[in-house]
């Protein structure tokens, strides 16, 4: 950054677009008459300083070679990132309003039909892995391009996350970030109590990542942890970042019951009023 | 034209075995294409593919015993636009990881290959864990898929140089340690799809994949001395289904025998099934696994206990025909 008047400007910037981005979420569930708001807002914060920061992506040309790369694999949170795909320009602002319609290409899930969505995901514990061949790929086609796959802490459960964090350090692959929403909640109630992830941080290190660990609500740790990646230049990173889940939103904050929820025109109403102070 | 000094490879060294000549096959596709890249779930020498390592060490990539994974990783490589070809084992390559090759290689039509050694009852003496002999139902009804079942090495060989132009991703079925007798007569020329008839006959149609073809083969040179012409097919794709050749078949023998080392349960016989009995209903007698878990014994035994064998396909013949002692290898 050049300066710290700069920073902060890119900071309300990008707090600007996260806030768009849970307004977006909650317009997309109105027209769905539900989904996963939980989720979806925990991680917004995260997917705006992807995408208007530092993701090198071009919207014009999405399948562009040396784009960097994302991957959803929580891909429950499909609301957010076509939010981002919508603000970036990848695809037009219509689509909020069509989530789960018929025939569709905006449903609960990702599809790599959808210009800027890089794999079909939702199914969980596998984004990981799709990330550790994109890097590979990286590497094997001489490119330089970065990898980043977002994940949900309980998305952990998932053995296959832990073969692909296993060969990602294996190879050095110090061009794959995993970024964890560590909202602490799931489908059925806390992480904690489904089956413990702890200790987190020291499972990544014996894993042989780098490990940094933010408020990920707050843009300038997240700003701060994206431009450090990667820590180290043959080792892959894990930021844990710290959430809350249906951020913005006082009463599907922290909840499970808004893992996914039906939402009608007077929850609609309630959410973005908190939404637009 | 110069024959292909790697193509030619496997010839010398005498790999009568599938699962090797698709691994001598990659080295092939690797000087050809600089796309081409190999994961290992810990099979080196399960598919061969040492050499292929030695000739070509950054793209080879070794994954561990962790198919999820490498499945992940093939989808993932070739999304930039490297073209993986996965060496694994048939019943865990498929089974663990079906939801991956479900989503991230089917679903999202990835150019993934799947060279999976050891199908069938190949191991036969490992028992029932690893016996694949559900591999064709899960893979041909995975859309997008394309599923190939080699008879022999030959056909091994050329069905994997053919996957190069295979806008998809594709399932290949190999053998284990056993050494299949050379019966497809591919000659360089394996179109993906085109069943290929290797017996005239139209008193009957014996349809059969991998290593029944070569009994099928036997069966009708021991039928014919007997008077009966038992028309063979080696149906080497199961997905696309050569259906025109099927059809043919059943419009003029009104009899088909389908054979294959796989459970009955949606393998080849379903998949014809499927077809003549909305197309051409046509009577029918299926060979292959029953509806049970494979006993542990060296293959060639394990295979007759379950009537995969000549003789069984011959009295299958004859039992459509309804010639023969009443021996009947399908009532069970
Ligand atoms: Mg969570």
């Amino acid at each position: 950054m050049n300066s710290d008047k700069g920073n902060a400007r890119l900071l309300d910037v990008l707090e600007d677009r996260a806030r768009q981005v849970r307004r977006d979420v909650w317009r997309a569930l109105r027209a769905g008459g539900s989904g996963h708001a939980g989720g979806s807002c925990s991680a917004a914060d995260l997917l705006a300083a992807l995408y208007f920061h530092r993701l090198n992506v071009r919207p014009d040309d999405p399948d562009w070679p040396d784009r960097d790369r994302f991957v959803l694999s929580k891909g429950h949170a499909n609301a957010a990132l076509v939010s981002v795909l919508v603000r970036a320009g990848f695809v037009p602002e219509s689509l909020l309003d069509s989530f789960y319609a018929f025939e569709s290409p905006f449903g609960m899930h990702p599809d790599i039909k959808m210009a800027g969505v890089e794999m079909c995901t939702g199914a969980l514990g596998h984004g990981l892995p799709i990330g550790v061949g994109m890097a590979l790929g990286s590497r094997l086609r001489q490119q330089s391009f970065h990898t980043f796959v977002l994940l949900g802490d309980g998305e952990l459960h998932e053995g296959s996350n832990w073969e692909a964090a296993m060969a990602a350090s294996h190879y050095r692959l110090g061009r794959l970030t995993a970024i964890v929403d560590c909202n602490r909640i799931a489908q059925s109630g806390p992480v904690s109590e489904l089956m413990s992830i702890e200790p987190l941080a020291a499972k990544w290190q014996a894993f042989g990542w780098s490990v940094v660990e933010i408020d990920g609500h707050d843009m300038n740790e997240i700003v701060t942890a994206l431009d450090s990646v990667p820590c180290e230049e043959d080792r892959p990173t894990a930021i844990l970042a710290h959430t809350v889940k249906g951020k913005g939103v006082s009463f599907a904050e922290d909840t499970h019951v808004w893992h996914s929820n039906a939402v009608d025109d007077e929850t609609y109403a309630k959410a973005l009023r908190e939404l637009e102070n | 034209m110069e024959p292909d000094p790697v193509q030619l490879e496997w010839r010398q060294r005498s790999l009568n075995q599938t699962r090797l000549a698709f691994g001598q096959a990659l080295q092939c596709l690797a000087g050809r294409d600089d796309r081409t890249v190999v994961i290992s779930a810990d099979t080196q020498d399960l598919l061969g593919i040492r050499s292929f390592r030695a000739a070509f060490p950054d793209r080879f990539i070794e994954l561990g015993i962790a198919e999820q994974n490498a499945i992940g990783v093939a989808s993932g490589l070739a999304t930039t636009g490297m073209r993986p070809y996965v060496c694994a084992y048939a019943p865990f390559i498929t089974a663990r990881s079906m939801e991956q090759v479900r989503n991230d290689v089917a679903y999202a039509r990835q150019r993934v290959v799947i060279g999976a050694a050891a199908s069938g009852i190949t191991l036969g003496v490992a028992g029932g864990t690893h016996h694949a002999l559900e591999d064709i139902a899960l893979m041909r009804c995975l859309p997008n898929m394309t599923v190939v079942v080699p008879a022999d090495v030959e056909e091994a060989y050329f069905a994997t140089l053919a996957t190069q132009d295979i806008d998809g991703p594709v399932y290949m079925r190999l053998g284990g340690r056993v050494e299949e007798p050379s019966v497809s007569h591919v000659d360089g020329d394996f179109q993906v799809g085109k069943a290929v008839r290797l017996r005239d006959g139209n008193d009957v149609a014996i349809i059969a994949c991998g290593a029944l073809v070569a009994m099928a083969v036997q069966a009708s040179d021991a039928l014919r001395k007997s008077g009966i012409d038992a028309r063979v097919i080696n149906m080497h794709t199961i997905k696309p289904l050569d259906e025109d050749a099927i059809l043919e078949a059943a419009a003029d023998t009104g009899r088909i025998v389908t054979a294959e080392e796989h459970r009955l349960t949606g393998g080849l016989g379903g998949a014809v099934a499927e077809l003549l009995s909305t197309r051409l209903p046509t009577r029918m007698h299926m060979i292959g696994m029953p509806d049970e878990f494979g006993i542990v014994g060296p293959t060639p035994e394990v295979r007759a206990r379950y009537g995969l064998s000549t003789e069984a396909i011959v009295h299958a013949c004859e039992s459509v025909l309804g010639r023969g002692d009443g021996y009947d290898p399908g009532a069970r």
